[in-house]
């Protein structure tokens, strides 16, 4: 029996439509006997790269198409628009919403004629996204070359014929025939429903009979929505959710046959529909055979006509080579960019002239040369606009590169390889990464845009996917669960991915009390049962797009016909439909801009110090080897700092204590999860210190690894080695490397490595223990151009806290790079000595500002404070920020009420947290004024000035805000403990239980039990080498910070309330490894915030039986079984001994990677709970607190 | 300490019951004033005096009496007038009655949230929360002009009497409850406005029956719609007369219900409630010459026969039989 072919078929990429992956489809295809299959997604062309991968790779040939909504033609508008008067009319809903408008009919598109048709698809569906609202295709754009249209029962035709007015249906014909002539097809589809609807065995027999009528031809298809029977309730949910409504299950739910169903099963439907429509059996065979002709015309070829495979770079007259080649453009830059910098005078400037010839040769075979114009393009432009830029990425290891302007550090003094980046041997498309200011990041895009056009310029989309949260929150709406109920269950879970519910339900701690429930709920009847299935069956599928954060579209002015573009639904910048790897394989240059918020930090800061002193600070220009710098990177009192801020560079730097440029680019090279898992941290700091000796395999290896004390941290390393060890070159040598994270080529490349090693007359022990370092750490190892790119800001921000700190933290307070909440940061400030002061509607600006507090006074030297930002405030608009700064300063409350004009509700949170005590002592008073004030503007009335005695406001006698409340107000509203640490006020507390302060904690000694307490900064749980999963966790305590970590064996106990609690007390063992480093390793933790309560309402007898009850599950862990656990802490070196802990179900389950390194399952994931804690949270809320 | 407030323990739906307890209460005092569903005020000041028993003897007898006649428990609070009773009954269990000692008002007021004074509503007590007065102490505490600058004069100063303690509300003795709801839940998230319809038509005919049953109209009919998140809307008419007519009260809800507009909104329940009940020989109607509006009530009134005899499921509207 001859295949059939479905030509219309969606996947998941039609957001929350298709239930189905490309893959599937593709694979279930073949395996039901098919030769071709059709990819019609709604709206969008984003699945198609996927799909023609997978179909090449299953061997079945793709057809491109898309399902569209289409406006009715101009003869058939007179009934839409008497539909949409009515519906305009309806009542805007008091609750819920208005449903989701689905009215407009829908047409299958399929390209036909190679280039042309996937051109014609691109331009309908940008056209269409071009409408308001919901992507619509207006009548007028609905023509195009070399496509075929199916008018199925969604489209206007169908539902007439299904409304049973042929004559409708005829008249409404008579426009697509005129536009698409010949290309028309009708579409039959039976999903064995009963009635006249869509999927109807009349409707389908009307369409058929219809088509004889009309002389159209008909066709078959199944309309197909998933790969597999069975897949129908996925269908319902998707449907659910889609139209933000329950699943109704009285109403019409899918009816479970939109599956890839073969070609019997396809024949089946054929007979019956001809039968049913009044024709012979036989004609059956003509309804396929039309079908299988409709597919055999439709030949568009992946590779000729999507354009994969080939290179589109904008045309050199854009990028300002004028009439000559890009070649030619680009090599006299290039000497240009030699001249300027003043290396064609230095010692060694053949070095760099004949690097520069070589790197031009590789440039020019792989004819490259507009690529690297255009990228220079960009960022000449970025640089004028004075932005600041930096290169990343393997890029900057070329010299070109540097000279022309992209590429800050010196690659020739730095050891960068051009190899690591682009080298004859490699056919891939080099990329370039360029770092701009986070704010400023779309004004980037824009004048990117501006420079070559919105025809050559485009985003890159993003599509957001179902992972575990958001399924079980779509699945529970779509059941008509409980929201709070669905919320409650949703959060429980980390960020996992969906189809992993039920497994982590089974094995992880923290989720043991919703694994119970789901297993009573599963007895008595199943509120659970259908919920886990559905969420599993969500997995992965895409629900929306976004725009991807930093890639941008680089093409010539055939962008349009390659790829859909649709506008963003935010800055409406043109974003083509296709993902980050789609463009790869599309040939599209894709260069990306990040936004690098410590970028935007760094320019505050050096703005501010500009505003505040005059003082001129060129962050490009400091010298690179300041001592104080290095001094404070060696406390490892890292806070704010680009990279060394995670609890684990802390501990880092600590231990490897930096001294010079080179350390910091090696310790952020170190600090990577290869480097650790491959455990080449321990070796290379006991080096370091001179604590084992230095070793290189053979002394010709001595010149890479000298910088690294013999251990092997960089990419250029390895190729470097290789290209010894071999003579190969180090573009072959680059190649190998790339090879070797691949198991199967490993076992090639050994033999291949130890031949020519041999030939070149290395001996075989030698050979041997080589290939033992470049297996070891070859595809781990950090690339050193990254690293270095990375270095330079790292350096720079922590120069910055060292000579300018008040600037430093206003710059990361207002543009937050870091990891840690801001709260944390102010700590940090305050421990450095930076006096904080108060919001201030008279001397606070929009952004952070620092202040002369005191003058230079004996050796102490200018003290400058922090002035906290209006933009902190919660609720408040830019406009309003703005317009308070811009009235400065205030005379009295009516004063401020008057010019300022704030919210109410803005008002009412400025006097909380002080910002109006100028105005008068009492806040409460205020907030009453305010009140008053408000009232008399909306009222029109001023019978009462509730001023007295002009500046300050009469009292009104009500009970001011204590000082709990105070802090309160600065949590609720700033998010921050402005005015002092909130964990000062309960320090008894802490002091009655013993609880040893973060400042304490350095003086204690391994291995002693403690209890420390704090406000929870930031959780992880990252993969570590033991493969084991540990959450770490840090803790504030206003003196300074703890890191936790809790192994496996406290993860029953401790993981629930370490991941759903604010405020931690925690029991635990202290882990020395360093002067500076050391950390707590916790057996029990509390919520603090609980036993507070306990204890102000309790007593301590109170709080004694709280630790009584929780203490029995916190048994049966001894501080002295400590040494094992220490082993698995990762970073300690020696692999865990085998069965120290007790065999678990995790065992099987670690994924393995293909290096050998086990990674356990669960490790790596966002955990559960809120992240750090912030604002209001931290905070008991007691009956009286303000707002 | 005189005033009793009694909240009798009934288990749900037996509304039913309360006139019978306050005819229990009513052997005690003539001045008995009903607090429905489940609750009653009662003025104990003659009966302490014939009975030889202070208030808080008496609501043993009371508490003894209503299990041993009718098996209902039943929490008690006295206090020197009602709303000190009725602050009391939140502090009561079951047999502990709490008794507010009359002189130690303020004492009493002083430490309790503004919320717990009966009169003061959640916007209200939003306020004075919002201002630090979050205890009646401290409210008793502020100036009298700073409370109506607050909340208004008229609320301000009662507000500021009552956290004195100063309590001038009476015991009215009334008769049955003054309203009648009927709720109509749905298993589900439901959107379907027929469904909602049919479920408002069905509460509307109950509501009607009810109160021809106990020959009361009503003035107000209020619509309460309830969604998945808990969260409800409520809307109220007032009727163009006073009425009792089944016909007269789904056109009200349907009305009501319309004006909502509802379309994505996941209602799990709607409830109608009858409010402003009077007696029905008091109720005027409006006689129109129009045969159909006598037709109607005419039918009305033999099905409402027809459910006497034969249950009440025996007549009903066929969109609501199906």
């Amino acid at each position: 029996m001859p295949g059939f072919t479905h030509l219309h078929t969606v996947s998941g990429f039609s957001a929350r439509y298709g239930a189905s992956h490309p893959e599937r489809l593709a694979e279930r295809a073949v395996e039901r006997g098919m030769d071709a299959l059709a990819l019609t997604d709604r709206d969008t062309l984003a699945g198609a790269v996927r799909f023609a991968k997978a179909c090449a790779g299953a061997g079945v040939r793709p057809l491109f198409g898309a399902e569209l909504a289409v406006a009715a033609s101009e003869s058939g508008a007179a009934d839409r628009t008497e539909t949409s008067v009515r519906r305009d009319r309806r009542r805007a809903p008091a609750r819920g919403g208005a449903f989701v408008d689905e009215s407009a009919p829908r047409v299958t598109y399929l390209a036909r004629d190679g280039a042309r048709g996937w051109a014609g698809l691109c331009r309908l569906v940008s056209a269409a996204h071009t409408a308001e609202g919901t992507p619509l295709l207006s009548w007028a754009d609905n023509h195009a070359d070399g496509l075929t249209v199916l008018l199925g029962p969604g489209s206007d035709v169908g539902r007439a014929l299904a409304a049973g007015r042929p004559d409708r249906a005829a008249r409404l014909l008579a426009p697509w025939r005129e536009v698409y002539g010949d290309a028309l097809r009708l579409e039959a589809v039976w999903h064995g429903r009963t009635g006249t609807g869509p999927g109807s065995l009349r409707l389908a027999s009307r369409t058929v009979g219809f088509a004889a009528e009309q002389g159209v031809r008909p066709v078959l298809s199944n309309a197909v929505r998933y790969a597999d029977p069975g897949q129908g309730r996925v269908a319902d949910v998707l449907d659910a959710a889609r139209r933000l409504v329950p699943i109704d299950v009285t109403g019409e739910l899918d009816s479970g046959e939109a599956w890839l169903k073969d070609a019997g099963a396809m024949r089946h439907a054929a007979e019956r529909i001809v039968e049913s429509a009044g024709f012979r059996r036989d004609t059956a065979d003509r309804l396929l055979e039309q079908t299988r002709a409709t597919a055999a015309e439709c030949l568009v070829d992946p590779e000729d006509d999507l354009g994969m495979g080939a290179v589109h770079f904008p045309e050199p007259h854009l990028v300002g080579a004028g009439r000559r080649t890009a070649q030619r453009a680009l090599a006299s830059r290039a000497a240009a960019g030699m001249v300027r910098r003043g290396y064609d005078r230095r010692p060694g400037r053949r070095a760099y002239w004949e690097r520069m010839h070589r790197e031009l040769d590789i440039i020019a075979h792989h004819g490259f040369a507009s690529y690297f114009l255009t990228v220079a393009q960009v960022v000449d432009d970025v640089r004028h606009m004075g932005v600041r830029v930096a290169a990343r990425g393997s890029g900057a290891g070329s010299l070109v590169n540097h000279l022309l302007g992209i590429a800050h550090a010196d690659p020739v003094e730095h050891g960068l390889l051009m190899e690591r980046f682009l080298s004859k041997e490699r056919v891939v498309l080099p990329d370039i990464d360029i770092d701009v200011e986070s704010a400023r990041r779309l004004e980037v895009y824009r004048a990117i845009i501006g420079r070559f056009g919105t025809e050559r310029v485009a985003t890159v989309a993003m599509p957001e996917t179902y992972r575990v949260r958001h399924a079980i929150r779509d699945v529970g709406a779509a059941l008509s669960m409980d929201p709070a109920e669905i919320d409650r269950v949703a959060k429980s879970f980390p960020h996992i991915r969906a189809r992993d519910a039920r497994a982590a339900l089974e094995e992880l701690p923290e989720l043991r009390e919703l694994a119970e429930e789901t297993r009573r709920e599963g007895r008595e009847g199943g509120r659970y049962g259908r919920l886990w299935d559905l969420v599993e069956g969500l997995d992965a599928l895409p629900r929306g797009v976004a725009m991807h954060p930093c890639g941008v579209l680089l093409s010539d002015a055939s962008l349009l016909s390659r790829t859909p573009v649709v506008p963003t639904s935010g800055e409406g910048f043109p974003m083509a439909q296709f993902d980050k790897d789609d463009v790869e394989d599309l040939g599209l240059l894709k260069l990306d801009v990040l936004g690098v918020r410590m970028q935007s930090a760094m320019a505050h800061a050096v703005a501010e110090v500009e505003r505040a002193t005059g003082e001129r600070v060129d962050l490009d220009a400091v010298p690179e080897d300041d001592p104080a710098t290095y001094r404070m990177i060696r406390s490892a009192e890292t806070l704010g700092c680009f990279q060394i801020e995670s609890p684990g560079q802390r501990d880092l730097v600590g231990r490897l204590q930096p001294s010079t440029f080179h350390d910091l680019v090696v310790d952020i090279s170190l600090f990577r999860p290869g480097p650790v898992a491959a455990d080449m941290v321990r070796p290379f700091i006991e080096a370091r210190h001179g604590r084992a000796p230095v070793r290189h395999p053979h002394e010709d290896l001595a010149e890479p690894l000298e910088s690294t004390y013999g251990v092997v941290v960089f990419h250029e390393q390895i190729i470097d080695i290789v290209a010894i060890m071999t003579g190969c070159g180090r573009g072959e040598a680059d190649r190998v490397r790339r090879g070797l994270s691949d198991p199967e080529s490993q076992g090639r490349i050994k033999v291949w490595f130890a031949q020519h090693a041999a030939a070149r007359g290395y001996d075989a022990e030698t050979i041997q223990r080589t290939w033992g370092i470049v297996e070891a750490f070859g595809s781990y190892g950090f690339c050193k151009a990254h690293a270095v790119a990375f270095a330079v800001p790292t350096y720079q921000s922590a120069w910055l806290k060292v000579h300018h700190p008040a600037a430093f933290y206003a710059g990361l307070l207002t543009h937050d790079p870091g990891m840690y909440p801001k709260r944390l940061l102010l700590a940090d400030a305050r421990r450095r000595g930076v006096p904080i002061l108060p919001l201030d509607v008279n001397a606070s600006g929009v952004a952070h500002r620092i202040e002369l507090v005191s003058e230079a006074r004996r050796s102490k030297g200018t003290v400058w404070g922090l002035r906290l930002a209006l933009s902190d405030v919660h609720g408040i608009s830019e406009a309003e920020a703005e317009r308070i700064a811009e009235g400065q300063p205030y005379a009295s409350l009516l004063d401020f009420w008057e010019r300022a004009r704030p919210s109410r509700p803005l008002a009412g949170r400025l006097a909380q947290v002080g910002a109006l005590d100028a105005f008068g002592a009492n806040r409460r008073d205020l907030q009453l004024h305010l009140t008053e004030l408000h009232r008399g503007a909306r009222g029109g009335r001023g019978d009462q000035l509730p001023l007295s005695g002009g500046r300050k406001t009469a009292p009104a006698g009500l009970p001011d805000l204590t000082s709990a409340e105070r802090l309160s107000a600065e949590l609720g509203v700033l998010s921050m403990d402005a005015s002092r640490n909130l964990m000062d006020d309960h320090r008894t507390f802490l002091r009655e239980l013993g609880v040893v302060s973060a400042k304490r904690l350095r003086e204690a000694r391994h291995g002693e039990t403690v209890l420390v307490a704090g406000a929870k900064a930031a959780t992880q749980t990252p993969p570590i080498r033991s493969g084991r999963r540990v959450i770490f966790s840090t803790l504030d305590d206003g003196t300074g910070l703890v890191d936790l970590a809790f192994f496996d064996d406290s993860h029953d106990a401790c993981a629930h309330t370490v991941f759903h609690s604010w405020l931690l007390l925690v029991r635990g063992v202290v882990q020395r490894r360093g002067p500076r480093s050391f950390s707590v390793v916790g057996s029990a933790a509390w919520n603090l915030a609980d036993l507070l309560e306990v204890r102000r309402e309790e007593g301590l007898e109170g709080v004694a039986a709280r630790l009584a009850a929780a203490g029995g599950s916190q048994e049966g862990d001894d501080p002295e079984g400590g040494p094992a656990r220490r082993r698995l802490a990762g970073s300690d070196g020696r692999p865990a001994p085998a069965g120290s802990a007790a065999q678990d179900p995790m065992e099987q389950r670690r994924i393995r990677m293909s290096t050998g390194y086990e990674m356990h399952p669960w490790a790596d994931l966002r955990p559960a709970g809120e992240g750090p804690a912030v604002g209001r949270k931290l905070w008991h809320q007691s009956p009286g607190s303000a707002g | 300490m005189t005033i009793l407030c009694v909240r009798f323990q009934l288990p749900p739906m037996c509304e039913a019951a309360l006139p019978e307890l306050l005819g229990l209460l009513e052997e005690f005092t003539p001045v008995v004033e009903a607090l429905p569903p489940d609750g009653a005020l009662a003025d104990l000041r003659g009966a302490e005096r014939y009975f030889g028993r202070d208030a808080v003897e008496l609501a043993s007898v009371i508490r003894v009496r209503a299990l041993a006649l009718y098996g209902v428990d039943c929490v008690i609070g006295a206090g020197p007038g009602p709303m000190l009773a009725r602050m009391a009954l939140r502090d009561a269990r079951p047999g502990l009655t709490r008794a507010v000692p009359g002189g130690g008002e303020r004492e009493f007021l002083a430490g309790r949230p503004v919320a717990a004074l009966p009169g003061v509503g959640t916007a209200t007590a939003r306020t004075l929360c919002e201002y630090g007065l979050d205890t009646l102490g401290r409210v008793a505490a502020a100036p009298l002009s700073t409370l109506q600058r607050l909340v208004g004069a008229k609320t301000g100063r009662e507000l500021h009497e009552r956290a004195q303690g100063v309590d001038r509300g009476r015991v009215v003795p009334n008769g049955v409850s003054r309203s009648l709801a009927a709720d109509r839940p749905f298993g589900r998230d439901e959107l379907d406005p027929d469904r909602h319809r049919r479920a408002l038509l069905s509460a509307a005919g109950e509501l009607g029956a009810r109160l021809r049953a106990v020959d009361k109209v009503c003035r107000t009919l209020t619509l309460t719609v309830r969604y998945a998140d808990r969260s409800g809307t409520t809307r109220s008419r007032t009727l163009k007369e006073p009425t009792a007519h089944s016909a007269a009260l789904t056109r009200a809800a349907y009305d009501m219900y319309e004006a909502l507009g509802l379309q994505r909104a996941r209602v799990r329940s709607l409830t109608l409630r009858a409010e402003g009940l009077t007696p029905a020989e008091q109720a005027s109607h409006q006689l129109t010459f129009d045969p159909v509006d006598e037709k109607v009530r005419r039918i009305e009134e033999v099905a409402d026969r027809a459910r006497a005899k034969f249950g009440p499921r025996a007549v009903m509207p066929g969109s609501l039989a199906a």
